[in-house]
């Protein structure tokens, strides 16, 4: 489940200026990468407030979800179980994935048990 | 139990005592201001750098790596606070200044980890995660009826709002953990 549920796991700093990405885009492009698939959706999840908003987010397989934390204090988005795992997120920093396959995931912080959060993918 | 429970009382009695420096018959935080926008500052960078300290004790002597990650998390959490409402005083041009609420936290912390020292192995587990408890039980009252009714300054009071989801979580947390370690 796990390996086919974040093919397209990149981590990516909220910070990253306009220059550095139109580098990253057209190194991408040179490699013949085409974006995300036509007719895909990108969903955000704000951490603020130590709270995941909305706390409950429908998806297609193929959209990407962006997790951006705004809260001064680092927290993570980990699968519970941890089938993934964003790493620590700082303050103003974002982290992405592109959830393949379809089900109900559960997520929390692992360091602030009571953020829970749940991704429901078709 | 009988330190952090004084802790708390002692919290409870600078609330009780702000309160009845309030004129009669006016709305807490309307008038006669107890404490200024600078004396709340002093007392949020107090109530954060104890609770750091704590932690780096904890982090050192607690044996269950539960209560060892929960150490971290209060000196990542209370630091990274401190260094925003450091932003925000710098920014509004306010040098905090002791009162007699941030001496008194001082000095219930320094007695909370004398106490603290005297015990070890899951002993101290369970004192350190009872502390926890009620020192942010203590801070959470702190912020509803002492310090945000006082302060003046919008942003100020915005942060002190924002800020108490995370005292709230780490309440949670404890009380999680303490329920975990007296089944253990």
């Amino acid at each position: 489940m796990s390996a086919t549920l974040w093919p397209h796991r990149a981590r990516r700093r909220a910070r990253l200026g306009a220059a550095g990405g139109a580098f990253v885009v057209a190194a991408l492009a040179a490699i013949g990468w085409r974006g995300p698939a036509e007719g895909s959706e990108r969903h955000v999840v704000e951490i603020v407030g130590f709270a995941f908003r909305p706390a409950a987010l429908r998806v297609r397989a193929g959209d990407t979800v962006v997790w951006i934390n705004r809260d001064v204090v680092p927290h993570t988005a980990t699968g519970s179980p941890a089938a993934w795992d964003s790493g620590e997120l700082g303050r103003g920093e974002s982290w992405s994935f592109v959830p393949a396959a379809p089900g109900e995931f559960a997520y929390v912080c692992a360091f602030h048990p009571s953020m829970q959060g749940k991704l429901v993918v078709r | 139990m009988r330190v952090q429970g004084r802790s708390r009382i002692l919290v409870l009695a600078a609330v009780a005592t702000v309160a009845t420096a309030w004129a009669p018959g006016s709305a807490p935080g309307q008038e006669a201001q107890a404490l200024d926008d600078a004396e709340i500052a002093a007392i949020v960078v107090a109530a954060n750098s104890i609770d750091v300290r704590q932690g780096e004790l904890a982090r050192d002597r607690a044996v269950d790596e539960r209560v060892k990650q929960f150490a971290q998390t209060m000196i990542t959490d209370h630091t990274a606070v401190n260094e925003s409402a450091g932003e925000l005083v710098a920014r509004l041009g306010v040098t905090p200044r002791p009162s007699e609420v941030s001496r008194g936290l001082e000095a219930s912390a320094e007695e909370a980890r004398k106490a603290l020292l005297a015990k070890s192995g899951a002993e101290f587990d369970r004192a350190y995660i009872a502390h926890e408890v009620e020192y942010h039980r203590s801070v959470l009252a702190a912020i509803d009826e002492l310090l945000i009714p006082n302060a003046k300054n919008a942003e100020l009071r915005q942060t002190l709002v924002s800020v108490r989801p995370a005292i709230e979580a780490h309440l949670r947390h404890a009380e999680s953990l303490q329920r975990d370690l007296g089944a253990s």
